[in-house]
Parts: structure tokens; C-alpha cells; sequence
């Protein structure tokens, strides 16, 4: 299905971005794909192309690829329009950094903490990263969202007294 | 008489350890057990009775459920997801089974589109009761919030007879609803309730939003302008109350919303009485919407979608592919990011919801300067709801 509104703020927008993809996914929803470090200025251009609503930060961990893909959901309140922003960057823990966007949305700061504490990426120049977030202490360092986050054997650690993880079974249901 | 400064001065010489503080301030751990906040922590730095800094403390609650989603057949996930935001459990429902229709590219029946409609209407205006109820109490009008939790005693039992639950309903799944409605009898029912509560709105009116102590306690509090808001990621009523008319129902539409006809009420001032007076209007609007939808009746045809993978649920699968899927919210925009690799449990789950831009920024930027006696009317009006920071 084509959607012409949403053909020109495509057209519109990757002619000031020649780095990025872009496509109409359905009626009021675009998708676009940029490389990691070109982030922040293609968020400043769609905030000047008036999409001023950040709704959130998805991360998903595709750990086949060895990369970690962020969505950035922006809404454009008067077109209607809902706009994903897809970054992928490295999974490894050394690697995995993007600098931050919360001068640009100040509402990210929150996303980029909650992606912190649960994925292990580190977005650099956000102030409030070190500060404790949802998780406890203990729990820090672990990353729990990743999918090689070993569900089971943390657990078994945390819960010493339940005895009903048997040694022998190779396969539990949670 | 005894000063404070002699009392602590004593304390120490009789080999007391007091903290030293400097100047004036205080910390004070506000929450969670305390019924004011929601199940909400704050810490609050205060000078006297002023809040001088406010820090939200979330994590109480974390329950894990995108993780635990991640390991369950897709249909089994609903029962788990729903129980992110209680006052209105069906709007989680909603937005999983939409985003998950989409992956697939199912096209909902129009029965089950008007049900489902019904449904978040009725989810809508139970969670506007609810919250009257809060907010009552907290102003000291227990009258009114006792009245409010017994109309909403009405819906439930409109929603145990259609769904067999009162809170958690487990009612829409992918491709349609779980069972038609009971009959003729349900939907009268249902237009009596809609008219009763209609007509006892005008003494919600008398007793707390044109009284004169809301007035007092609610003018000019929490105040944030538009700019602000739209920086801030805040939706819904709080992001309605300072003059931006975003509504996901109008401005995203879904289901049967394009097809009625109402109003997106908005205000300019933004502060605290703003919000509750938008949040009043709206329940007037959710009725009026109920009222149009009972005229139009339900449309024949199938409840769900009639597909040979709905005969085995745990080998159901869905094709590879991500969609994104909102609803508007007595909160805001409740919104779910699914991704699925094909197999039969989803790859990630990502629930966004409201509270998490209005929860932590905003409420800790809205609370300096504010009085302790206000800090649980300020949180009221931006209607925090907890579970979804913690999903």
C-alpha cells in the first residue's frame, strides 16, 4: 500500500541524510536505517522535520549477529506519523557505545538508562548512567535482557534454599 | 521555652549520635508502602516543609515480564503481560495482540474490533473511576472516592460476565477476542451503566472538581508549559492539560475509532487542576463514546479469525518481522515493540509504558519547591502508574 505523505517526508528527509535508508512500512509508520555513529545528527534533522515526540528506546540483542540493534520511536504529532530509527552496533561489551541524545531529546535520558541496565550499552556523556537504576546492586554488571544471560544459573545462585532445580535434567521449564 | 538547637545540643552531651545536617535539610524516604504514592519510592531532600530536591527511586516492583516473555508461546504471554498496569489491564492485551496481528498481516474481523473498542472504552472509563477514587482520597473527599469504587463495582461485573474475570481479563488475543458477547441482556446492562454513571457525574461535579478546597489545593501546582512536555516524552491527559491535542485515538487511529465521533478536550494552564479537570472531561467523552458504539451495535460476523493455527496454540508461530502497536491510555500512549524470529515464542518483548516519561523526569522537575502536602497530589495528577516503569 502506498502513502504519499508519508513517500515525502521520506523523500524529504534522505535527501538531507544520503547515509540513511528509509521506507514507508504501512500507512503512518516509517522505518529507517542509519549507521551508529551518524545518530545525533540524524535525530537533530528529524526533530527539525518536526517529529519533537521521542516515545522510547527499544533494544533488541541479536545475538547470532553478534550486534545489538537500538530502535529510536519518534512520533510527529501534527502528520500523524510514527517514525523507528534503527541503529546496530557491536554487542561486545567494550564496543557496545553510542553517544547519548538527551540534549537533543531530553526524554532519552530515562531510555538510555533503562537500555543500560538491562543490555549493557553504554551511552557516553549521559550523567545519570552510573546512578542505580531499576536493578539492585548484585544484579549490576549482568545485563539480564541480553539473550546469553544465563537465567538459570543466576537463579540457583540467588535462590540456594529451592532445591527443585535437579543437577541431572538438561532442559527446565520457567 | 526549649529550643530545637538545646534539645540536640543535650542529646549529643548525654552521648547520643545524631547525624550532622546541615542547615535545615532533610532527607525523607517517600514510599513505597506509603498508600499516597502508588507503590512509588521518592527521595526527597527538604528544607521545612519544601521539597528542595526529589529523586525517583524505581525498581520496587520489577517483576521481569519482558524477560518471562521471551520464554513463553505466544498466546500464553497475554495472561502475563495484561498484569503490567492493573486499573486497565486490557489495554497491554491490546496493544500485544495488535502488534502481534500486524507481524502476521491478519485482518481482525469487524466483530472483534467492535468488541475490543467496547472493551478499552469500558477499561477506560473504570481506570477514570479508579483514579477519582485516588485522587479524592487524597484531597480528604472520602465520600466521593467511595462512590467512584462503586460504579466502577458495576463494569466489573459487566466485565465478569463477558470475560469470566473481573481484573484480569484475558480477553483479546491475536486475531479477535476470546468469546462473543453474552447476548442482548450484557449490552443493555451496559447502556443502563453507561447512563447511570452519566447521570451521577454531576455530583462527582459538587463534591470535587468544583470545590473549593480542590481549587486550593490543586491551582497552580506541578506546573509545566508545552515545550516542556513535548521534550519530555509526556503523553495523554498531562501532555493534553498543557494545550497539545494528541490523542493516539485520533491521531493514530485503530480499531473503530475513526468511525466515532468525539472530542480531544485540552487546557492551557498544565498545572495539577488542569489535568484532573481534562481527565474529568474525557470520562465524559469515553461515555459518549460507549453511548455511540451501544447505538451502532455489534456487526455480524466471526469474533476471531478463522486460521488452522489457531487450532494448536503452543505450535503456534508467528513469521519473522517486528511492529509497533499503541493505544491511548487513561496514562498516555501505551505502546509495545515486538520482535519475533519465527519461532513460536516472541524474540523481545518491549512494553513503553506511559508513566516511565512522566514517572521520573518530570515528577522529580515538578516536585522541587513543592509542599510535602502536595507531593501526593502532584503525583495524583500526573496519574504514575508504577508497574510501568518496572515492567
Amino acid at each position: 500500500m502506498t502513502w504519499e505523505v508519508g513517500e515525502e517526508i521520506v523523500k524529504k528527509i534522505l535527501e538531507k541524510a544520503p547515509y540513511a535508508e528509509g521506507r514507508v512500512r504501512r500507512e503512518r509508520r516509517l522505518e529507517f536505517k542509519i549507521p551508529a555513529e551518524r545518530i545525533r545528527d540524524f535525530l537533530m534533522l528529524m526533530k527539525e522535520n518536526n517529529f519533537p515526540l521521542m516515545l522510547q528506546i527499544s533494544a533488541v540483542d541479536w545475538v547470532k549477529d553478534g550486534e545489538i540493534e537500538l530502535v529510536y520511536h519518534l512520533m510527529n504529532v501534527e502528520l500523524r506519523t510514527h517514525a523507528m530509527v534503527k541503529v546496530r552496533i557491536p554487542r561486545d561489551l567494550d564496543k557496545a557505545k553510542m553517544p547519548t541524545v538527551r540534549d537533543i531529546y531530553p526524554a532519552a535520558e530515562t531510555y538510555e538508562r533503562d537500555v543500560h541496565d538491562f543490555f549493557g550499552v553504554y551511552f557516553e556523556g549521559n550523567e545519570k548512567m552510573e546512578m542505580p537504576w531499576i536493578l539492585d546492586d548484585p544484579e549490576r554488571g549482568l545485563y539480564p535482557h541480553r539473550k546469553d544471560f544465563d537465567m538459570l544459573g543466576y537463579v540457583k545462585k540467588k535462590y540456594k534454599i529451592l532445591d527443585r532445580f535437579d543437577e541431572n535434567k538438561d532442559k527446565y521449564v520457567i | 521555652m526549649v529550643t530545637q538547637e538545646e534539645l540536640i545540643k543535650e542529646a549529643r552531651e548525654n552521648g547520643m549520635e545524631l547525624y550532622p545536617i546541615e542547615k535545615d535539610t532533610y532527607e525523607l524516604f517517600f514510599g513505597p508502602q506509603h498508600m499516597a504514592t502508588e507503590n512509588f519510592s521518592i527521595i526527597l531532600k527538604m528544607d521545612g516543609n519544601r521539597v528542595v530536591k526529589a529523586i525517583a527511586n524505581p525498581g520496587f516492583l520489577h517483576r521481569g515480564f519482558e524477560k518471562l516473555a521471551e520464554f513463553r508461546p505466544w498466546y500464553t504471554n497475554i495472561a502475563l503481560l495484561l498484569r503490567i498496569c492493573v486499573p486497565e489491564s486490557d489495554v497491554p492485551e491490546a496493544i500485544y495482540s495488535m502488534a502481534v496481528d500486524e507481524i502476521i498481516g491478519w485482518e481482525v474481523p469487524e466483530r472483534a474490533q467492535w468488541i475490543r473498542t467496547v472493551v478499552l472504552e469500558m477499561a477506560r472509563v473504570s481506570a477514570y473511576l479508579f483514579w477519582i477514587m485516588g485522587l479524592s482520597f487524597k484531597l480528604g473527599v472520602y465520600t466521593a472516592g467511595q462512590w467512584a469504587a462503586a460504579y466502577r463495582e458495576r463494569l466489573m461485573r459487566l466485565f465478569e460476565e463477558l470475560t469470566g474475570a473481573r481484573v484480569y481479563h484475558i480477553y483479546t488475543i491475536p486475531g479477535g477476542v476470546r468469546r462473543d458477547i453474552p447476548g442482548d441482556k450484557w449490552l443493555r446492562q451496559l447502556k443502563d451503566t453507561v447512563e447511570y454513571i452519566r447521570s451521577k457525574l454531576p455530583d462527582f461535579d459538587n463534591l470535587v472538581f468544583e470545590n473549593y478546597i480542590t481549587y486550593k489545593r490543586m491551582e497552580g501546582i506541578g506546573v509545566m508549559d508545552k515545550k516542556f512536555a513535548l521534550a519530555e516524552g509526556v503523553t495523554g491527559p498531562n501532555l493534553r492539560a498543557t494545550g497539545v491535542a494528541y490523542d493516539v485515538r485520533k491521531d493514530d487511529p485503530y480499531l473503530f475509532y475513526p468511525e466515532l465521533d468525539f472530542e480531544v478536550p485540552t487546557l492551557k494552564e498544565g498545572d495539577a487542576l488542569a489535568r484532573a479537570l481534562v481527565r474529568r472531561y474525557e470520562l465524559e467523552q469515553d461515555l459518549y463514546i460507549l453511548e455511540q458504539l451501544l447505538e451502532m451495535g455489534p456487526p455480524s460476523g466471526s469474533y476471531k479469525v478463522e486460521d488452522p493455527r489457531l487450532k494448536n496454540l503452543p505450535r503456534f508461530k508467528v513469521p519473522a518481522g517486528d511492529a509497533f502497536a499503541h493505544v491511548e491510555s487513561t496514562k498516555g500512549d501505551f505502546g509495545a515493540y515486538i520482535v519475533s524470529d519465527g519461532g513460536n515464542k516472541p524474540y523481545r518483548v518491549h512494553v513503553r509504558g506511559p508513566s516511565i516519561a512522566h514517572g521520573i523526569r518530570v515528577l522529580e522537575q515538578l516536585l522541587v519547591g513543592a509542599r510535602i502536602a502536595d507531593v501526593p497530589i502532584i503525583l495524583m495528577s500526573l496519574d504514575n502508574c508504577p508497574p510501568d516503569i518496572d515492567r
